[in-house]
Parts: C-alpha cells; structure tokens; sequence
C-alpha cells in the first residue's frame, strides 16, 4: 500500500474529527436556523468552510509526530493529509449541490431559507455549486496545513510571524499608494470593483491557483520541521 | 561485519547549547546497546536523529548505509519509542492498527498479548491513559514492529518494577527469535544492565565510553580496608578515586583484578567490591578522562 494512501486511512481512523466536526457544526447552524422557524443565519453554508481550514491545522498539527514516529517521511504524511482533505472536499461539495437543490426545489424547506445558497458565489447550476465549494474548501484545508506546518517548525511565535507577514503582503498588492498606509482604506472600493467584474467561476480560478500556492509553501515549511 | 547504524562527527547546536558534539558511534547488526548518560546529555537528541525526525548541523548518520532522514526505505525498518511520544485524538486499537500498516514484519498477536500483560484496553483513548499506560503503549509498538532498528528512549517512565521486568522479559524473548538491533536509553541502569551487549555512555553531548559490556564487567573495583593495605595494594594501578576516613581507605582502581591479586587482597584484609555498571557510568559521566583511559584499556 502506497504510504500516501495509509496516513489518508490513518486519518481516517478518527472520522469523528474529520470529516465529522466540519458536518455536525453545519447541521447544528442550520438546525438551530430551522427552530427559529425563519431565514436568520443566511449564507449559513460558509460554517463549513471555517471548519475545513481549523482541520487542515490540525491534522498537520496534531498528527505529525506520530505519524514520524510511525515511520512515514515529512513528504508522504504531507501529501496522504492533502489527500485526505481533497477527497473530502470532493465529496463535501457533492453534497452541499445536493442540499442546494433541495433547498431549492422546496422553496427553502419550505420556510424561504436560503441557507446552503449563497448570492453570486454558490448560486449556480449544481456542478458550479460542486466545483467551487470543491476549490474553495479544498483551498482552505490546505491553507490550513500550511498554518499546522508552520507551527510545527517555527511554534506560535512562527504563526504570528507568518500572519504579519501576509497582512504586509496584502496590503503591499492592495495599497493603492506605497508608503501611504492609510489609503490602504480608501483602496477597498477599488479591490471591490475588481473583484465584482470576475465571476464566480473566475474567482473559484483564483482560489485553486492560491491553494496551489498555499501546497507548495506548506512542503516547503514541513520538510525541515523537527518533532 | 558492517555497521547497521554508522554515525561520524555528527554535531547538533540549538541557539545557545550544543546538544551532540561531534559524536561517532558504530553499531553492529544484531545486538543490544545501551545508551546512557545524563538528563540532558543529549540521548534523545541522538535518537531523534537516527530517526529522522530532527536533523543534525553537521556530520554524517547512516543506517544500513544510508541517510535516514525522510528515507522510507530506511524508516520502515526502523522503529523509535520515545518516552514524550505526542499522540492525536485516537485510542489505542486506532494507534495499534496504524502501526500495523507502517511496519511490514508488525506482529498483531504479540501486540495484543503485551497489552494484555500491560493491562491496557484497546478501546481507551491515548489522552486518557496513564503515563505508565502510555508508556505500554510505546513498548507495545516498538516489539510488536519487529523493525530492523528498535530505538527505544526511556521507554518505561511511570511504570511499575513488575510492569519493567516484563518488558526486559518480553525485550529478551522476542529478541532471541528475531535479532535485530536494540538501541536502549535509560536512568535505570542497573535493572537494565544485564541486556546490554554494548554501552555507550554520553555526557554533555560527548560520548565519554564505548565499548562492550562484557569488557567492563570486573573491570574496575573498588578497595577497602586499613590506608596502609589499601596503598600497598593499589600501587601501580591507575586510581579513580581514592577516600579516607580515619585509618580505613577505600579506593577505586581500574584494571582486572586477577587470582594472585584476589589471594593477596585476602592476605591483606582486603574488600575487594567490583563497580556495577551504574557506578560506572555516574563516574564516567562526572570524569571524562577516566572515562575515556577505561575505553583504551577495554577495546584493547
């Protein structure tokens, strides 16, 4: 058996945690959405995708020492966990067009939610809806590992550093004026525009080459770490 | 014979300490060593190593002559158990079943027969169990892996003199039907003593002994008895330690100790006490130099 494919199975021997966490929290916001008998936690589908990026911290966080110790290399534990969270993310987005089309075809469960619907991201044809919560959630699993790998090596100090640094990077690319923080304020319309002339499809584009990005830069990180 | 595990100058700094310092040690196929030292001396930095999981600043490390770090082919015939193992969220059938499918010689039964002789359950979570549990969970992986290389790090913190002995009995029988290479760190040295084939004793990340065990055995004594006798006795010898209290002296001299050397200490009035290997080894961690005259003596 491929190495890759046993630390997925080994991940999977706690399926509680993942990909249970991610579910059960979506179902508890929309149960709760339901008692409340009306359309006041709109969009709610986005819960998932938090959850999906807290996983991806924490299988790299907390499962990398015992899988070293299990005799997998940092390379196979780092691709067998990117696995795991792709096929999910596969298989999560399947279902989430699945509940979409439900949720459309009963009017909101009958009582106008729009909940696993939201406007202009997740509001297309089924396979639209498949493909980018796909990339969206496979993205952030992996922008997660990266976090889990940075801790890894570097611990918090490492973490805090690594947010300061893309805050710095975001707002280098967003800073309309270099050298002028404040314009970075006045600049949001100016990133609003841009973004509102790319469509759904064009965005999920972006987020499938970031978590390209987000792979590499989380192998780089994991192939020095020490446990 | 060629080495199984073969280091050679390998030094290992941290910010404001040297953990290895220029360390080389060889270890033949099919035996057991054990690795000794100190708190902090740098055993587990070694082990780490060897294991690929951290890595050195300079120097070589070869298993099976090559380099372990992220090197399947050597990893899965290596095993580490390492007294501050950190486990996920899983319970120990979870932890076991992984292990089954990383090591290609794992022994299910033997597996489950040392859980039972540990007292351990399979359906409890890793968090929850014990330190002296956890630790039975170590030792059960690294026997029931039967890989090549079996590093063990103080393998049996929070466990019971019973739940000990079973392990150097189970350590022992299992090692006789499969040989392999045991690599085995620890404070209680006495209790272990008599596995040992080898011992290399570290000290502030130096190895300060390395030799067969068998050589040390006998090796060095301590002498007791009226100051005059002892002098007599102990003239020509190299002394380690010498100690007077009123006209009693007891001193501790390095060499064997022969027949004609034994009637005469008698003759004498003589105790002669040879060192346990403990003994030997708080001296050799506290005198390096004495340390390093007894290596020259037993490798000849």
């Amino acid at each position: 058996m491929n190495t890759m494919i046993k630390i997925a199975r080994y991940h999977l021997t706690q399926p509680v945690m993942f990909p249970g966490l991610p579910w059960a929290t979506l179902a508890f916001a929309f149960a709760v959405n339901v008692a409340r008998g009306g359309d006041n936690f709109r969009d709610g589908v986005v819960v998932i995708f938090t959850m999906f990026f807290i996983a991806g911290v924490q299988r790299i966080g907390r499962w990398l020492p015992f899988s070293l110790a299990l005799g997998a290399t940092r390379r196979s534990f780092y691709a067998g966990t990117a696995l795991l969270g792709v096929s999910m993310s596969l298989v999560s987005g399947l279902v989430i067009a699945g509940l979409q089309a439900i949720e459309r075809a009963t009017g909101g469960w009958g009582l106008s939610i729009t909940f696993f619907r939201v406007p202009y991201l997740l509001n297309g044809p089924w396979y639209a809806t498949w493909l980018t919560s796909f990339v969206g959630l496979s993205a952030l699993f992996v922008y997660g590992m990266w976090y889990g790998a940075v801790y890894r090596r570097w611990g918090a100090p490492g973490v805090l550093a690594f947010i300061a640094f893309q805050v710095l990077v975001t707002l280098a690319v967003a800073l309309p004026e270099p050298g002028r923080v404040w314009s970075f304020l006045y600049s949001w319309s100016y990133v609003g525009e841009h973004l509102a002339s790319l469509s759904a499809l064009d965005l999920t584009g972006v987020a499938a080459a970031l978590a390209v990005v987000f792979l590499v830069g989380g192998h780089a990180t994991i192939r020095r770490a020490a446990v | 014979m060629t080495p199984v595990i073969s280091v050679t100058g390998l030094t290992r700094r941290y910010r404001d300490q040297v953990a290895l310092d220029d360390v080389s040690v060889t270890i033949g196929a099919g035996s057991i060593t054990g690795l000794l030292g100190r708190n902090g001396a740098g055993k587990t930095t070694l082990l780490r190593i060897l294991a690929g999981q951290e890595f050195p600043s300079s120097g070589s490390v070869r298993i099976f002559g090559l380099p372990p770090a992220e090197n399947e082919s050597v990893l899965r015939r290596l095993v580490l158990v390492r007294e501050d193992q950190t486990y996920p969220d899983i319970n120990v059938r979870h932890a076991l079943r992984a292990a089954s499918w990383f090591h290609p010689n794992w022994d299910s039964a033997l597996a489950s027969s040392l859980l039972d002789d540990f007292g351990v359950r399979a359906n409890k979570a890793v968090k929850n169990l014990s330190r002296g549990q956890r630790s039975a969970l170590g030792i059960t992986i690294g026997l029931a892996a039967r890989a090549a290389v079996t590093l063990f790090d103080e393998p049996y913190a929070g466990l019971d003199a019973v739940a000990r002995q079973i392990f150097y009995d189970r350590l022992l029988a299992d090692y006789a039907d499969f040989p392999r290479t045991v690599l085995l760190s620890t404070h209680l040295i006495d209790e272990a003593a008599a596995l040992f084939e080898n011992v290399v004793v570290i000290d502030r990340g130096r190895v300060v002994l390395d030799t067969a065990a068998d050589g040390l055995r006998g090796m060095v004594t301590t002498v007791s008895g009226p100051v005059l006798a002892v002098d007599s006795f102990t003239e020509g010898r190299p002394v380690w330690e010498r100690r007077t209290l009123g006209s009693q002296a007891s001193v501790v001299t390095v060499g064997q100790v022969s027949c004609e050397d034994r009637e005469r200490a008698r003759s004498l009035g003589l105790d002669l006490t040879p060192l346990s290997l403990q003994q030997l080894v708080v001296r050799a961690s506290g005198w390096s130099a004495g340390a390093g005259y007894l290596a020259t003596r037993t490798s000849a």
